[in-house]
This record gives structure tokens, sequence and C-alpha cells, in this order.
């Protein structure tokens, strides 16, 4: 080697990771900017399995040093979290890139976390893009504060890019397609009794939208519960159908958090479990329906659940503060407690609201003949309805509050002028509202809840 | 000097730790908000960029001053405010990861250039709150370092999640404009190679003279340091010369380079006509130039000059051999200018100005059909899909979907800055999109290529500069909340008159189309508060659609470039697709039709068959006259001074129906016409009425007349009983002496008329004769001109003879003559006491509750126990009873409200057994009852 060149780099730690299946994923990688040597690669995750694609540890450690390009100019607030999209197409890449502040040996160094696949995938996974963001987000915020601690970040990490890489391969053979075929469905039953109870379909898909359509379906026939999985998907747009994933036949996925639908497969001794903690990290809250038992039961709406999922957040986080040793990283399963915060297990509860909208669309969709477009073209006409009244309702506030700037205080016209009297109807047309303006919920019911939840936590405090 | 660091390190240890006194309390920075700002106002979140919209900005990573922003899309320093685009630049320049790409292959004799795939980067500025969709793309420059010059285009947002949902179109439409810059770039940079050629051939002969005439003068075997030292400038000029052939060699075989990106689009004919044109011009070259041409075929200015002539004959052969010899050759110094002296080029010059152009339009175009808040996008486009699915019902009380059947091809549409047509393009992979862009209305039109008439079609750039139209109609909110601080003044203005054109009262001729003037619209805000309580009346007129106050771009002449010897000439034939784009109109109204089904029910067909693929439709169907002609005057010819309508016509509209050409735009031929009394009035209340000039109704148009109907809700308390008549099929004719007044209280009630016709033919704006039954059949709503004159006395007698099948509104009087509405159905869209603010809203609303009534219509018409028997055993009383059971019992209606879906029924039923006669042409059954008709006053 000639004196010129720079010294050589220490090999880069890499793990591989066993992935059952086709993993879209190349490689995952944790990268800092070393304030003498630059940009430096601290880490690499690659799936071992069936891969498509194959990408030298070279190539990776290229691309993932590139990820902080310009960061040097980075000036966010302390524990932000910047996400870079890439797509390379002189080397067929999408690199997703998470930029962090952290703290490692003692320097503020700016981080990187990517995670690196095929551009072939690129419309496989832009609609998975913001679970995995989200995912990361969340794990990047246990990560700094063991790097602040000066514990080993990688074991932090590899909690949450080994279940992604679990997650992009279950997608990729079992996400739910595009284009449903209504025949696949409960809705081209003959009679509304044929696959389900009446009452249990109703309640299943109200509750399904009043959950922003964001359900669990679990139980011992995997036809059945994929049955009624492509039936709640048909209330879906395209791209949250992507986002959905059918049971597996013989063995349940576990679950995982971000996905609208998926199904999941009770095992032998006819029980799921369902892990807390993943549950309350969902963007939405969940219906969670038995198909053996038909029985649905539903999470509370999104203020709240936003609600407690911050406060598990924060109490997580606050415990993993309080760690005192690098090998007491506490499980994910695990139901962080602190003083201020008890969460409260008993997230699932019945569907109190029954609805207006759902039910007269259950009655009169199987009055039209199975078998022909008919329902189909109905399908579309609710949902049309729907979308249509999430709009108005949407812009109904917008123009009370002078978007947002003055306090929503005029709920009962609203109901009364959009014809949203019915609890469930509201509901319904509130969670679509919800999708498209994040945080409607609290915007406009949050007030009155956490006011009641700091009265809460005051009289538990004595 | 003293800073804070060095202060802090002089202060205690137990003075500095109280700041954080309790160790085991997380510090903010490591946890999560609690109560984020998102939750006190979800509006909010976008308020904090320095921007007041998305913008597009071009910048370039100049090797003599760095990144710097070149230009910025709207062009409105306004919209930038104090963001420093300087910063962002430098911010988004700083992640290009071609320039890793690009290099030097080891060991190559000649420069290579570089055929870098662009780059597509999603990345923020949290603090700044700017988000940003960045495409990557380099362009060569002779004069450049490396010959290239890397730039990049972003599309700059407050709303991320805005970038990553629409992604892969925002993906698709940069590919589209780097393309045509990278087209128009190897363009120029080819052309500028030749001049460079001929240049170093000219110096290597004028050296090579000077050389011989050294030798000749020195003594022989000897070289004076001056002959050595023209030698060795010789030997760098035919080095120099072998380069840049070279370098013409590598761009012309620019297309033979395998792309690498799978999202990479390009227009076949463009490659095919490149890769003959290269080969054809680097043989030519070589035929031309031979190895130093000037050197070989000149000595002297005086012989090049007879050489030229004497190879006139062959130049004659070659129109592009002789266009590239009108340029006069330089004499290219020994010492070039140093690197900071010389003037790089703007990205004007490194592109071919037609696609320069062309990539402008583009991207304005970009611009305008990303623009809006998010969740209007979303919805629009989820609305889009759906309806698709509905065009069984469609036709009831949406407007026209039918230039989005080419959505999907305007999406794909051909990657070529000229003229070539829609088949020639390949996507490698074409995207999944799932927000597809806005209506391209006129982006299908193809146009007869110039070199191939027969067989080839095209497609111009300006073409795109009128799809913007579409997108105004985008979202009712659509601008940050910084920018919607305006129209006040266009509150409460429902008695002024300013309204804006109609697209029919445009004159339609081809330039109108193309360039789009500046929206004179003084119209009133459709989304002005109309709350009665005037303490809210505050700060309600902020959301101003910026869609009305956008103009399109103007108009960008072709520049004519003739250089036909270039390489990669595709000249754009802008001019000749222009006239052409008539043509490419009249052919593409076409939508998926229903399948005519023979039957007196559509119940009894098996299938229900309107996805299948439509058969062509009949040229003319007979119009099947269902009305109910028991008034002997139904069936008399119309008068002879009405010239528009006829009862003998083929068609209940035909003369009626304005003649809708290109583009719809019927500029009204019938009101041309000669003594037709239908109104000729050219003022300006003429303009506040979109309907009823025979152009498509827009969504535009309807929001707007939202408004109208809102007012008209709050304004009269019998509103419900006009709107039940006109969704019951009652005709309901509007009388007033002013025409201003009429015409917009017709428009706003023709959101209400259902299956008003494309072009609203169902709805007559402003009539100033007497009318018949069989107008009654045809219009559903019309606009009569209260006259005190002979005519006038006549009008009325009309009025009164008929006022048993009609509803009359009086617009002086303010009184309604209709039969008495006593059903719940319609009351949520008629509360006058409802407390929605803007018209925008109302609309939404309407379209909630009439796609709801749509619905309500479709599941009545189809549902097949309605109208066939279940067993031999029932009657057709069995069938009507089922058939009353569920519109009174399931469905809870009224008499009058039953009345209304059994009209639309009927109009479905109609819409689907005869789609080829549409809603336009088609009039449904003529129907009336006795029911006593009472007077509603104020």
């Amino acid at each position: 080697m000639s004196s010129g060149c720079p010294p050589q780099s220490p090999a880069v730690a890499k793990s591989e990771v066993p992935v059952e299946g086709e993993c879209p994923l190349l490689a995952a990688t944790f990268a800092y900017w070393d304030n003498i040597l630059g940009p430096r690669v601290r880490h690499i995750w690659s799936p071992k399995g069936d891969q498509l694609m194959f990408l030298s540890d070279g190539d990776v450690t290229f691309l993932a040093n590139h990820t902080l390009n310009g960061e040097i100019l980075r000036s966010a607030e302390c524990g932000a979290v910047d996400v870079k999209f890439f797509v390379l197409a002189e080397k067929g890449v999408i690199i997703v890139s998470l930029i962090f502040d952290g703290e490692l040996k003692g320097d503020k160094n700016t981080c990187a976390l990517s995670i690196i696949l095929p551009q072939t995938e690129l419309a496989f996974y832009l609609p998975l893009h913001t679970i995995c963001v989200e995912r990361l987000k969340h794990v990047i915020r246990k990560g700094r504060i063991w790097m602040q601690k000066g514990y080993n970040i990688i074991s932090v990490l590899s909690l949450e890019i080994v279940p992604i890489m679990e997650l992009l391969a279950s997608m990729k053979s079992h996400s739910v397609p595009e284009d449903i075929d209504i025949k696949d469905t409960v809705l081209n039953d003959d009679d509304i009794g044929d696959s389900c109870h009446e009452d249990f379909l109703h309640k299943a898909i109200s509750s399904h939208l009043q959950t922003c359509g964001c359900s669990i379906v679990v139980g011992s026939n995997p036809e059945k519960v994929n049955k009624i999985v492509r039936t709640l998907c048909l209330f879906l747009t395209p791209a949250e159908r992507k986002c959905s994933r059918l049971c597996k036949t013989d063995s349940s996925f576990k679950y995982d958090t971000g996905l609208f639908v998926q199904g999941l497969l009770k095992d032998s001794t006819g029980s799921f479990v369902l892990p807390f903690r993943q549950v309350l990290y969902s963007p939405y809250p969940t219906t969670h329906i038995d198909v053996d038992i038909n029985t649905v039961k539903q999470m509370p709406p999104c203020h709240e659940h936003t609600y407690n999922q911050r406060r598990y957040m924060r109490s997580e986080l606050s415990a993993l503060w309080k760690t005192d040793s690098e090998e007491d990283i506490p499980p994910d399963t695990v139901i962080h407690t602190d003083e201020s915060f008890t969460p409260d297990l008993n997230v699932f509860q019945d569907v109190l609201h029954k609805d207006t909208l759902v039910k007269s669309f259950i009655d009169e969709v199987f009055m039209l003949k199975p078998g022909l477009s008919l329902r189909r073209t109905y399908l579309a006409q609710f949902l049309l309805l729907l979308h249509r009244k999430a709009l108005t309702l949407l812009k109904y506030i917008e123009d009370e509050t002078q978007k947002g700037k003055k306090p929503f205080r005029s709920l009962r016209n609203l109901k009364t002028d959009l014809d949203l009297t019915v609890e469930g109807d509201l509901n319904i047309i509130m969670a679509f509202a919800e999708k498209l303006r994040a945080g409607l919920h609290s915007f406009v019911f949050g007030k009155p809840f956490y006011t009641s939840m700091q009265e809460r936590d005051v009289l538990m405090s004595f | 000097m003293i800073g804070s660091p060095d202060v802090v390190a002089f202060t205690k240890e137990d003075e500095y730790s109280q700041a954080n006194p309790d160790l085991w309390v997380l510090p903010e920075e490591f946890s999560v908000p609690l109560h984020p700002l998102a939750d006190s106002n979800p509006w909010a979140k976008t308020s904090y960029a320095k921007f007041t919209k998305d913008f597009i900005l071009i910048s370039e990573f100049s090797e003599q001053v760095g990144p710097q922003p070149l230009l910025t899309i709207p062009d409105d320093p306004k919209i930038c405010g104090t963001f420093d685009l300087n910063y962002f630049s430098l911010r988004i320049m700083s992640v290009d990861y071609q320039a890793s790409f690009v290099g030097h292959p080891p060991g190559s004799g000649y420069p290579r250039l570089s055929f870098v795939e662009d780059s597509r980067v999603v990345l923020g500025d949290s603090k700044e709150g700017a988000f940003a969709y960045v495409h990557h793309l380099t362009l060569y420059d002779l004069e450049a370092r490396g010959f290239v010059r890397p730039f990049c285009m972003a599309y700059v947002s407050a709303d991320e999640r805005k970038i990553m949902l629409q992604f892969q179109e925002l993906s698709l439409r940069f590919s589209q404009a780097s393309e045509y810059l990278k087209a128009g770039n190897r363009r120029a940079f080819a052309k500028e190679l030749q001049r460079k050629l001929r240049d170093l051939e000219y110096t290597h002969s004028v050296l090579q003279r000077e050389e011989g005439l050294q030798r000749e003068a020195g003594p022989q075997c000897m070289y004076s340091a001056h002959a050595v030292e023209k030698a060795n400038e010789l030997a760098n000029v035919e080095k120099s010369i072998y380069e840049h052939r070279d370098l013409l060699r590598q761009i012309s075989s620019y297309h033979r380079h395998p792309r690498r990106d799978p999202h990479a689009v390009t227009c076949q004919k463009c490659i095919t006509e490149c890769l003959s044109e290269c080969e054809e011009l680097l043989e030519k070259y070589a035929k031309f130039s031979g190895p130093f041409s000037y050197a070989n075929r000149a000595g002297t200015e005086e012989e090049r000059q007879g050489r030229t002539e004497i190879e006139g004959v062959e130049e004659e052969e070659d129109e592009a051999i002789k266009r590239r010899l009108s340029y006069t050759p330089q004499l290219i110094k020994a010492k070039s200018a140093k690197c900071f002296d010389k003037r790089l080029k703007t990205l004007k010059e490194l592109c071919d100005e037609t696609f320069y152009e062309a990539t402008m339009e583009l991207l304005k175009e970009t611009e305008r059909s990303f623009r809006g808040d998010l969740c209007y996008l979303h919805t629009r486009r989820l609305d889009r899909a759906l309806r698709k699915k509905l065009r069984v019902t469609d036709f009831l009380f949406e407007e026209d979907l039918g230039h989005d059947d080419e959505e999907d091809v305007g999406i794909l549409r051909p990657f070529c800055a000229v003229n070539h047509a829609a088949d020639n393009y390949t996507l490698q992979n074409p995207p999944h999109i799932v927000l597809g862009p806005e209506p391209v209305e006129l982006e299908a039109l193809e146009h007869p290529d110039p070199q191939d008439p027969v067989s080839e079609t095209g497609h111009t750039p300006e073409s795109e500069l009128r799809l913007g139209q579409g997108q105004m109609d985008s979202s009712p909110s659509d601008q940050t909340l910084e920018t919607q601080e305006s129209s006040e003044e266009t509150k409460g203005s429902f008695s002024s008159d300013k309204s804006g054109v109609g697209p029919a009262e445009k004159p339609q001729s081809v330039a109108s189309i193309k360039s789009v003037a500046p929206d004179p619209d003084p119209d009133p805000d459709p989304d002005s508060d109309l709350t009665p309580d005037p303490k809210h009346n505050t700060d309600l007129e902020r959301e101003s659609s910026s869609e009305e106050l956008e103009t399109t771009g103007g108009e960008d002449e072709n520049d004519g470039d003739q250089t036909p010897v270039s390489l990669l000439e595709v000249v754009s034939e802008l001019e000749a697709s222009r006239e052409d784009e008539c043509e490419g109109l009249a052919a593409e109204v076409h939508s998926d039709l229903l399948v005519p089904i023979d039957a007196a029910c559509c119940m009894a067909q098996e299938g229900f068959l309107y996805e299948a693929s439509a058969p062509e439709t009949a040229p003319h169907q007979p119009s099947q006259v269902l009305v109910v002609n028991q008034e002997p005057h139904a069936l008399l010819p119309i008068q002879n001074d009405y010239t528009v309508g006829s009862p003998c016509s083929e068609s209940p509209t035909t003369g009626l129906e304005l003649p809708v050409g290109v583009l719809c735009d019927a500029v009204s031929h019938a009101e041309d016409g000669s003594d037709c009394t239908m109104s000729a009035s050219t003022g300006s209340d003429r303009a506040a009425s979109p309907i009823g000039y025979g152009g498509v109704v827009t969504l535009r148009q309807r929001r707007r007349a939202g408004q109208g109907a809102l007012r008209f809700v709050r304004q009269y308390p019998f509103a419900i009983q006009a709107l039940w008549c006109l969704l019951s099929g009652r005709t309901l004719v509007v009388l007033g002496a002013d025409e201003g007044r009429v015409r917009r209280l017709v428009a706003a009630l023709a959101l209400f008329v259902p299956a008003p016709g494309k072009c609203g033919e169902r709805i007559q704006a402003w009539l100033s004769c007497p009318f018949t039954l069989t107008d009654l059949q045809r219009w559903k709503l019309i606009g009569l001109q209260r006259v005190a004159s002979p005519v006038g006395s006549s009008m009325l007698y009309s009025l009164s003879r008929y006022s048993r099948y009609i509803a009359i509104l009086d617009a002086d009087q303010k009184t309604l003559r209709c039969p008495a509405y006593h059903g719940k159905l319609l009351s949520n869209i008629a509360d006058h006491r409802t407390y929605i603010r803007r018209g925008s809203t109302y609309f939404l609303h309407l379209q909630g509750t009439l796609c709801r009534l749509a619905a309500k219509a479709f599941l009545y018409t189809f549902t097949h126990h309605f109208h066939l028997t279940v067993s031999f055993m029932e009657g057709p009383e069995v069938v009507e009873g089922r058939r009353r059971c569920f519109l009174q019992e399931q469905l809870g209606l009224s008499e009058e409200d039953s009345q209304i879906l059994l009209y639309l029924s009927q109009l479905i039923t109609q819409q689907y057994l005869h789609p080829s006669t549409g809603s336009s042409s088609a009039a449904p059954c003529f129907s009336f009852n006795y029911t006593t008709s009472l007077l509603y006053k104020i």
C-alpha cells in the first residue's frame, strides 16, 4: 500500500438475519459521521434467505456512506429524526435513511440508519414506507438513549430491523392484492347469513371503519379468516390494501404494527396472544375480530388511542433511560410502568356505537343479485359517499375554526347539518377524516378527554 | 474575547448541574411529546415553513460559485418568502449521488462522457419545515469541467407526506422534464461539438499553413523555436480534434447506451430517429471532414471558397451539411480562458430552446397539478377512481369524467418533448400510481406527424399547458395559511354581477385553447361565508381558491430551429400539430358505455354488463318519445320563429342542443341564428351562468354554483319545494326580468337537476319566448324572461297554460308555485338554518347527499325482485307491493320522496337501456299528475 493512501478501515461488523421466504430488503446499515474520518458504516444487517439481488459489502458500505452526504450542514433540532429517501437508478437501489444525532464516544455525531431495497421493489415498498419509518423512528429514540449512556446501539436497532425484514418478507408473499375480486368476499354470498351472522358482519365492518380501517382478524380456519380480511379490505383504498396481509395457512405471522388489516391464525390451543405494546403502537386504533366466535371488539377512538400510545412510549423510554446496564435492554413485550402511568390492558372493548350507514348498506347490498357487478357498483357508491362525507366534515370544521385557529365548538350543529346525528355514523366519518387530516380527533374531542385524564391522574396520585 | 463556552468552563460544577436536577427524569429531547402541535391544530403542521406554497426549484452545482438556485416555478418571490434558496440549494445539491457515479475510467485515452442515470431523493429540513423531492440530472457542456454540469429540479413543499404519497407521480413528471432537458442538451452539445470541430479544423489548417511557410522560409533541417512551437500547437490541435470527434461519437451513441433506470421512459420514435440520424451524421461528417478537412480540402481561404463551390452539388444533396457550412469557423487560440474568466452557459443555452420551453411548460403544469392540500388532492383522486366504476349512475349528478378516461394515458404519456404519439413510448416499469394526476383534458390530442402524416400523430408540449386548467379545480383550500388572506371584497357579493366568463362564451379557437388568459373572473367567491351571524364573518373569506387566481402560462412559440443537420434532430412541429388539435379532440371523447340491451327492463338481463366493452354506438338512435303526449299542442311543430328545437327532429334535443364540437365549445349557433328569440344578450349578466351554453360543465363551475345554491337555500324558505320539483323531474321555470339574477338562480339550481347532460342540455338558462309542452320535456330548468310586451303576454299565457305541469319560481316576486312537498329526504340539503358557511362546503355536502340518492335509485333499479316476479304465482300487484314496501318501509320514504327515487330510477333505466343516446339527448318520460299547486311566498 502506498504511503499516500488513507489508513485502512476496520472491517464493518455484519449480522446475517435468517428470514423465511423472499426478503426484498437487501441490507440495513447503521452509519455515522466520524469527525475525523467522515462517514463511516458501523454495522450491516443483511437478510439470509431467498434474494433476487445481491449487493456486496463494498457496495453497501459505499451506499450507506453516502446517505450522510450533506449532513454536515444539518441544523435540525436535537432529537429530530429526518428521513431521506433515495432512488438511485444507477445502482438500481432504493435507500431509506433516517438521520439523527447521537452521542458516540463522547462526541455528538450525525448518524444514519438505512435500509436498502432493489429499485424494482419501489411500488411494493412505497405503501409500506410510513410503517417502516414510524417503527424505525421509535427504535431510534431508544437507540439514542442507549448511545447517550455509552452503550452499543446495534443491539437496540436489531430489535426493529429484524422484524422489519420479516414484515417485508411476509408482505411479499401474503399482502392483499390491490384489486380484490368481490367473489372472494362475504359480499358475494347469496344471503347475508351464508358466511356469517348478519349482525356480526355489520358490527365487523362498522367497527373496522370506525377504527380507520385498521383491524385484526383472528381465527382457526385460514380460509374463513382470509375471506373476512378480503371483505374488510374492500372498504380500504388500494394503497391501504397493499398495507394489509392475509393469514398464512399453516402457521401464523406475528402481529405487525402499522398494517391496516391482518389475518392471524390461532394456535392449536385455539388462542392467539396479541402483543399489547405493538397493538398500542399502531397508528390507528384497531378492531379485533374473531371469526370463530363471531366477536367484534374495538379500541378507543383515535384521540384516546394516540394519547395512550404516547403515554406508553414515554413510559418505555423513561424505563430505558433508567436502565443501569447494557444487558438490561427491556424486551418489547414487557409493559413498562412508572409512577405516573399504568396502562389499561383492557384496550379492546365492545362496539358501543351503532351506525346507520353500514347497517343500511349491509341490508341493501344483499338485495342485489350476486355474481354480477351490481354489488361492486353499490359498494363503490357507498365508499364514494363515505369519502365525500369525510371531506365535507373536514371542510366544515376547517370553515368553523378558520383552519384550526379557533377551537371547534359546534359539534351539535355539525351533526345536524351533515346528517351525522347517529354516533356510529359520526365515528365512521371522523375516522375517514382522521386519515385525511391527522390529529382531527384530538382537535375535536381532545380537550375534554385530556382534562378528564388529568383529573384522573390527580385523583390517583393521592 | 471570551465566549459563552469558555464562561461555562469556569462555572462551578454544582451550579451548572442544577440545570438538570433529576438525572432520572428523561430529557424531552429523548422523549416524545405528549401533546404535539398537530393535536391543537391539525392544519398547523406546515405553518412554520417560510414559504407560502409549494414551488419548484431548479438549482445547479456551479463549478465557479458552488450550488446556486437558478429559477423557481412559479416565478414569484412572494412564494418563497424568506426561505433561503441558497442554503436549500446547497442542501439539495450536496446529497447528489450522481457525482459518485461520474468518473473517468482509468486508462482511457480520450475524455469519456458518463451517461449517468438520474437520481431521485426526498429529503427535508425539519427545522425549516421544508421538504423536497429532488431530481438530479447531469447535462453536458463542452466548456465545463469534465464536460458535465450537475443540475437538480426540486419540488419543495411544507408537507412531507404529500411528497411521499405522490412520489411516483412526481418522479414520473420530473423524469419527463429531465428527459426533455437532456434530449435538448444532447442536441445542443452535439451542435457545439460540431462547431468546435470546425473551429479546430480551421485552426489546424491555419497552423499547418503557417508551419509550412515557416518550414519553407527556414533552412533545411533546421527548426526554429517558433517552428517547434507551431508544430506542438499543431499536434495539440490534432489531438483535440480526435478527442472532439470521439466525444461526438460518444454523444451520438447515447441511444445505444442501455438504460439502467427502470423508471425511465423514452420515446421509441425519438430513439429510432436519433439512431438513424446519428449514424447518418457521423457518416456524413466523416465524409465531409476527412481526417482534417480543412487541411485536406483547402490550404487557403480562396481555395476553400473555391472548394466550397465545387462541392456545391454535393452540398445540395445534403441540406444538413450545407447549413453547417453557414457557420464561420473561428481560430482557436492556444490558451483558453481561465476557469473563472469564462461565462458558463445558462440552462437555456445548454438545452435546445424548444426542449427548454417544453420543460418549463411541463414543470409549470406539474406545479399546478400538485398544488393544494393533500387531503383534497387525495380525496379527489379517490373520488375519480370510484366514479369510474359508477358509469351507470354517474350521469345523474356528476360532472363529466370523459377526459379522465385518459388520465392513465396522461400519466404514461409519451416522454417526448416533441410531438411523437403516445404509442411510441416505452416505460420500462410503469409505476403503480395510486394518486393520479389531475384531469388531463387535452393531453390525448394526437397530431399527424409532419414526417409521416399517415402513420404518425403528434403531441405538443403546449398541450401540456392546458392540462393545468383541470387542476385548478383541485382543492377548495389549496394554500397554506399564509396565503389565504384574500378576497375580502368578494364577501356577500351575490348581487354583484361579476361572474366569470363561461367556457362556452370564450372564443374557442385553437389559439384560445392554447393560451389561457389570466382569469378575469371576479366571480363571487364560492367560499364566501353565508352564515347570517355577522360576528362570524371575519376571516371567513380567507380561503380563496388559488386556482381562481392562477393563470396558465403563455404560449411559447416554437423557436423554429431549422437546423436539420444537428444531432438528435427532432424539431418539433408544433405549429402543424396545433392545427390538428381539433381533429384529435373530435375523436377523443368517448367513454365506457353500457351495452345496449333490447329489453323492456334491465332487470331481465342476467348480466350487469355496463363494464363490458361497449360496442360502437349507433350514430343516430331515434329517441324514444316517452312523453305523455296528451297536450294537443305537443305534437305540433314548434313555431317557425323558434329556431332552436323542433318536435319533428329525431331527438328531442336536436336543434336545441347547442353544437358541441371541439371541446364542446358550443358558441351557440342557435344564438347566432337569425331571428332566434332566445336571448342574444351580450351583457355581462350572461356570464353569470356557466350552464346552458353547450360547454362541458366542469367541477369548478359546479363548485361555484354551490355558493349560489347555498344562498338560495338560505334566502328562500320554500327552497325545499323547488329542489323537490327539480329532483322529481318537474320542470322549474325561473321567471324574472333581470337576466343576471335569473341566470344566477338557474346556475345554482342546475346542481339539483338530475342528468343535466354533459353540457347542461337539459337546462335553458335564459329564454325570451313562450315555451311549449315539448320544451318541458326537454328542459328541466328554464330561465324565462319577464317582458312587458305582446311576447310577454304570450309567455305568461304559456306559463299559466302549463302551470299544472311545472313549478314557477318568480325571482322578482320571490314566490314559488308548485305542489306541496312533505317529505324529509331533502331536509338536509334545504335547511335554511344550516350552519354550513361556505358554498364549497355546501357543494361537498350536496355531492354526498346526491350521491346517496343516486345509490338508492341504483338499488331500486337493479334489485331484481322489485321488478320481476319471483314465481309464477305472483301477479304484478305483488311486485308492486314489494316496491312500495321497499320505498315506504325500508327506506322510509314519503310519497313525494318516492317520486324522486322513481324519477331517478327511470333515468337510470333509460341510460342503461339506451346508453348511446346518453343523457344529453334522450329525454326521459314526461309525466305529470294533477296535484294542486300552492303558492309559496317569503
